[in-house]
C-alpha cells in the first residue's frame, strides 16, 4: 500500500505528492474496502478495546490518506474554460460520454459538476494554464460560480455514485401544460417526426383529384337521399380505414348551402387549392363507381404517368355491411331526423344578438324542460337553493360529494393558488441508472424525478413553493434533497386523497 | 406498553453525562506537543479540510466532521467517503477558538488575468511540472524494466526446478535478459500519474494567505440559536464526547461516548434555551423518536454567561 510521502510533519506543501517509485507501486495496490466490525456500546478502557480502536483508526487513515493514481492512458484530458464555466475535452471522451457532457462548437464539453465528479472518479485530468488541477482546486474553482453550490454538487455526486443519470434542469425543457394535453413530442424531436410522417406511404397519394362527371353524380346521389345512407357510426368503423374514408366524410362538415354560396371563387388566388371545389370520389357508395379515371396530367409532377386506378381492392376492405340498428334506436333516429327537419332554423336563437342572450334563452328552455312544476318556485327560484334535488343522485357517495361545502383540492392543481415566496429552484433531472434503461442524451425521456437541493438549516418549503416547483416540473415528481453536513436525505411531498369506502 | 403518553421529565443536570468516558480522546491538549495549524479552506461558506495531516489533527482534537468526497479506492459508492472533510459551524469555531486552526484563502489568480511577473512565475511552474513528469516517466520505465526482469527470472527459476542445473539454461536466461533490455519499451500511456487531492503546491501556493482566527466568516452575525448550539457543543466536547450532526434524528447533535468508528451514539442532543416555551407534542415526538433508535434524548440548555449547561433527559415512565 502506498503511503503518501510523509517526509516531514511540518507544513510542507509537497507532503502529499507521491514519488515516481510510489506512483509505480500504487499500480498494484488493493481495491478492496476494509470491513467495519461491530461497534461497542461503551468504552470500557480495556486493552482489547484500545487495540481495536487503534486498528480501526489505522485502517481509516490508510484509506483516507490514499491518493488517486491512474495510468495516463486511462485519463481523459480537459481544459478549464473560466469564461464559459465549462471544461473542454482535449482527448476523446470515455464511456461516461453516454450519460454526460455536451457538444458545443465541435468540441466535447463537460459541465463543471460532471468534470469534478469524473476527476473524483479518476477518469479525468483538468488543466488550467497548462497545470493540472487538484481535486481541491476543482472544488474551489468550479463551485465558486453562482450557478453551482457545494451543496448542489454534493447531491449531484451522491446520486451519480448511486448510478443515476443526473443532468441540469432547465425550465424550458419541460413541455407546457398545453403541449402535454396535446401529447406533443418534445421540441427537439418534432422535426424528425414530421419528416417521418411525410415519408410514410399514404393512401391519399393514390386518390384522384378530378371533377369527373361520375363523381359529381355520386355526390348528387348522396345528397338527394341522405337518410337512406346514414353514415356508418364511428365506433363500428375501424380507425385504420379512417384514413381512406376521411376525404369524403369530410364534406359533411360543410352544410350544402355554404357549399353552393361560397363555392369556388373563380377570381381567387390560384396558388392555394380550394378544397371546396375539389370533388372526391365516393368509394363507399352502394353502386360501385368502377375504376377511377387517371388524374389530369397537368397536375402531376414531371414525367409521372398514372393510369386508371382500380378501387375494387380497397372496397373489399371497406365495411360495406348495412347497418342494422335495433327497432328502438331506429325509431329514435327517425324522430330526431323529423324534428330536425321540421324545426328549420330556430327563430329565437337567430334573434339572439350576443352570447349572453343566447345563454339566457337556453337557461329558460332548460328550466321549462325540467318541469318547473316538480320544483316549487319558492325553493328553487331564489338565490339560495337546496343543496340537493331529491330526484337526482341517490347514492351515498354522490350525496356526500354534493353536500361537501369545502371541496378537496390538490395542491399541485392550478386551481388553488397560494402565493409562492422564496427562491426554491429545481436543480437536476434524475434518470434511472443507465444500465437498466436505454438512456440517450439526445432524447432522455421523462426523468424519474427532479431534485430540489436545500439545507437542514433552511426553512421548509411552504405550500405555495411546493406548488410552484411542481408546476415547473410538470408531471415528474419533485424530490427535496436535504443536505446536513454532507449527509443527504431525500424527501417528497405527495398529495394524499383520503380513501372513501362508500359505494359509488 | 410504553405507548401511553405519560413521559416523565427527569431534570437531573449531568446525570447521564456526569462522568466523562474513560477514553478521553483528547479533550484538552495543553500537554500535547504543539501541532502545526490545521489549514481550513473555504468552499463558498463551507469549511473543508483537504490534507490527511489536517484531518488527523482535527480528529485528535476531537473534531470528527464528515468526509464528503469520493473515496479514491472505490469512488463509485456512498458507503465510505474520502477527503475533503467538511466541518460543521461549531467544529470550525471550536478549532479556531482553541487556536488549532486557521482559515486559508485560495489565491484568486485563477480568475485574474496575470500580470507579467506572475506570468513568469507561472511559466516556471509549468516547466517545473513538465520536468517532474519527464523524470517520473524515466524512473517508472526503469522500474517497469526491473519488474519485468525479475518476473522473467522467477518464471525461468520455476521452470528450472524440473531440470538439471546446467549452463545452457543460465545462458538462456542472460540471453533473454539482454533481449528484454533492448526491446523493452515502456509506453507513455502506462505511466502512473497522481491526481492530487489537496492543492499540490505547484500552482497557486504562493498566493495562499493565512487569516487570523478572529477574521473567521460570520463571527459578527451570530444569532442566539447558533450561540447556544456552540455552548452545548463545547461543553460536550470538554466532557470528552465525540459529536456529529443529528439532522436525520431530528436533533442538533449525535453524542458518542468514544470515537464514532468504534462506538454507537448514546444521546441525541437537542438545544433548547432555558426560558424557551416548548410544546409538549414536540417533546413527546422527539422522545418517541429517540426510543425508536435506542438513544436517549437530551434537552441541552446553556446557562447564562459561562454557567454550566443543563442537561435534561426524557424517559418513558413505564406506567400504563
Amino acid at each position: 500500500m502506498a503511503e503518501p510521502n510523509k517526509t516531514d510533519d511540518s507544513d510542507g506543501i509537497f507532503s502529499e505528492l507521491l514519488s515516481p517509485s510510489e506512483l509505480f507501486a500504487a499500480r498494484s495496490r488493493t481495491r478492496k474496502l476494509p470491513v467495519r466490525g461491530q461497534k461497542d456500546f461503551y468504552p470500557s478502557g480495556s486493552e482489547q478495546q484500545k487495540q481495536q480502536l487503534q486498528n480501526s483508526l489505522d485502517e481509516h487513515w490508510d484509506l483516507v490518506s490514499e491518493e488517486r493514481v491512474e495510468r495516463l492512458g486511462n485519463l481523459v484530458r480537459g481544459i478549464w474554460n473560466p469564461s464559459d464555466q465549462i471544461v473542454e475535452l482535449q482527448s476523446p471522451a470515455g464511456k461516461f460520454w453516454q450519460t454526460m457532457g455536451f457538444s458545443a462548437n465541435g468540441k466535447q464539453c463537460l459541465q463543471p459538476e460532471e468534470a469534478l465528479y469524473l476527476m473524483e472518479c479518476g477518469n479525468l485530468q483538468v488543466f488550467h494554464r497548462d497545470l493540472p488541477l487538484s481535486i481541491q482546486e476543482g472544488y474551489e474553482t468550479f463551485l465558486s460560480s453562482s450557478k453551482l453550490s457545494l451543496q448542489q454538487y454534493q447531491v449531484f455526486g451522491h446520486l451519480k455514485r448511486l448510478g443515476y443519470v443526473v443532468s441540469r434542469f432547465h425550465t424550458s425543457s419541460v413541455p407546457s401544460l398545453y403541449e402535454r394535453q396535446l401529447n406533443l413530442p418534445p421540441p427537439r424531436d418534432r422535426g424528425a417526426i414530421q419528416l417521418k410522417r411525410k415519408r410514410s406511404p399514404s393512401p391519399e397519394a393514390t386518390a384522384t383529384v378530378a371533377s369527373s362527371p361520375s363523381s359529381a353524380r355520386d355526390e348528387a346521389a348522396y345528397r338527394s337521399h341522405p337518410s337512406a345512407q346514414q353514415p356508418v357510426s364511428e365506433s363500428s368503423h375501424p380507425p385504420a380505414d379512417d384514413v381512406t374514408g376521411r376525404s369524403w366524410w369530410g364534406d359533411r362538415l360543410f352544410p350544402p348551402e355554404q357549399q353552393q354560396e361560397g363555392g369556388p371563387s373563380p377570381g381567387g388566388s390560384t396558388s392555394r387549392r380550394d378544397f371546396l371545389s375539389i370533388q372526391f370520389p365516393d368509394l363507399g357508395a352502394r353502386d360501385s363507381p368502377g375504376p377511377l379515371a387517371p388524374p389530369d396530367p397537368s397536375l402531376l409532377p414531371g414525367a409521372m404517368a398514372v393510369g386508371v386506378c382500380s378501387v375494387s381492392s380497397w372496397q373489399r376492405r371497406l365495411n360495406m355491411r348495412k347497418e342494422k340498428p335495433s327497432g328502438r334506436e331506429q325509431r329514435r333516429r327517425e324522430e330526431e331526423e323529423r324534428a330536425r327537419r321540421s324545426k328549420g332554423p330556430d327563430r329565437e336563437v337567430q334573434g339572439c344578438r350576443s352570447w349572453a342572450e343566447y345563454r339566457r334563452l337556453m337557461e329558460r328552455r332548460r328550466k321549462w324542460n325540467s318541469g318547473s312544476a316538480m320544483r316549487p318556485a319558492h325553493l328553487w327560484e331564489k338565490d339560495v337553493t337546496p343543496l340537493h334535488d331529491p330526484r337526482q343522485g341517490t347514492s351515498t357517495a354522490e350525496l356526500l360529494e354534493k353536500i361537501s361545502v369545502v371541496k378537496t383540492s390538490r395542491w399541485a392543481d392550478k386551481a388553488c393558488s397560494v402565493q409562492a415566496v422564496g427562491e426554491w429552484q429545481i436543480s437536476f433531472n434524475v434518470h434511472q441508472p443507465a444500465v437498466n434503461t436505454e438512456f440517450r442524451k439526445s432524447s432522455p425521456g421523462t426523468p424519474y424525478s427532479r431534485m430540489c437541493v436545500c439545507s437542514f438549516d433552511g426553512p421548509v418549503p411552504g405550500l405555495g413553493e411546493l406548488q410552484h416547483l411542481s408546476q415547473q416540473s410538470g408531471d415528474v415528481p419533485v424530490t427535496m434533497a436535504v443536505v446536513d453536513h454532507g449527509d443527504i436525505s431525500f424527501y417528497t411531498f405527495k398529495h394524499f386523497l383520503l380513501p372513501c369506502d362508500l359505494p359509488q | 406498553m410504553d405507548a401511553s403518553p405519560t413521559a416523565e421529565l427527569t431534570t437531573t443536570p449531568g446525570q447521564y453525562v456526569g462522568e466523562p468516558p474513560q477514553d478521553g480522546g483528547g479533550g484538552d491538549s495543553t500537554s500535547r506537543p504543539p501541532h502545526p495549524l490545521i489549514g481550513i479552506h473555504l468552499c463558498g461558506s463551507t469549511a473543508l479540510l483537504w490534507r490527511t495531516a489536517d484531518v488527523r489533527a482535527a480528529r485528535e482534537a476531537g473534531v470528527v466532521g464528515s468526509l464528503v468526497g469520493a473515496l479514491p479506492r472505490q469512488p463509485r459508492q456512498n458507503g465510505r467517503l474520502g477527503r475533503p472533510l467538511q466541518l460543521g459551524r461549531e467544529e470550525l469555531r471550536l478549532l479556531l477558538e482553541t487556536r488549532r486552526a486557521s482559515v486559508r484563502l485560495p489565491g484568486d489568480d485563477l480568475e485574474r488575468s496575470a500580470p507579467n511577473s506572475e506570468g513568469e512565475v507561472q511559466q516556471a511552474q509549468v516547466e517545473c511540472y513538465e520536468e517532474e513528469q519527464r523524470r517520473s516517466f524515466e524512473v517508472q520505465s526503469i522500474l517497469a524494466l526491473e519488474e519485468r526482469k525479475s518476473a522473467l527470472l522467477r518464471a525461468m527459476g520455476g521452470a528450472k526446478q524440473g531440470y538439471h542445473r546446467n549452463h545452457t539454461t543460465d545462458r538462456g536466461v542472460s540471453g533473454h535478459l539482454e533481449v528484454l533490455d533492448q526491446s523493452f519499451i515502456f509506453p507513455r500511456s502506462a505511466v502512473a500519474v497522481q491526481l492530487s487531492t489537496a492543492r499540490a503546491g505547484l500552482s497557486h501556493c504562493s498566493d495562499e494567505r493565512t487569516l487570523l482566527s478572529s477574521a473567521q466568516p460570520g463571527s459578527s452575525l451570530r444569532d442566539p440559536r447558533s450561540e447556544s448550539r456552540f455552548q452545548v457543543f463545547r461543553d460536550l466536547r470538554q466532557r470528552g464526547y465525540y459529536i456529529t450532526s443529528a439532522g436525520k434524528f431530528g436533533g442538533d447533535f449525535l453524542v458518542y461516548p468514544g470515537d464514532p468508528l468504534r462506538f454507537h451514539a448514546h444521546f441525541i442532543a437537542v438545544c433548547v434555551a432555558l426560558d424557551e416555551q416548548l410544546p409538549l407534542v414536540d417533546v413527546l415526538a422527539v422522545a418517541r423518536l429517540g426510543s425508536n433508535v435506542k438513544k436517549t434524548v437530551l434537552l441541552c440548555s446553556p446557562g447564562p454567561r459561562a454557567a454550566p449547561v443543563h442537561y435534561t433527559s426524557l424517559q418513558w415512565s413505564g406506567m400504563v
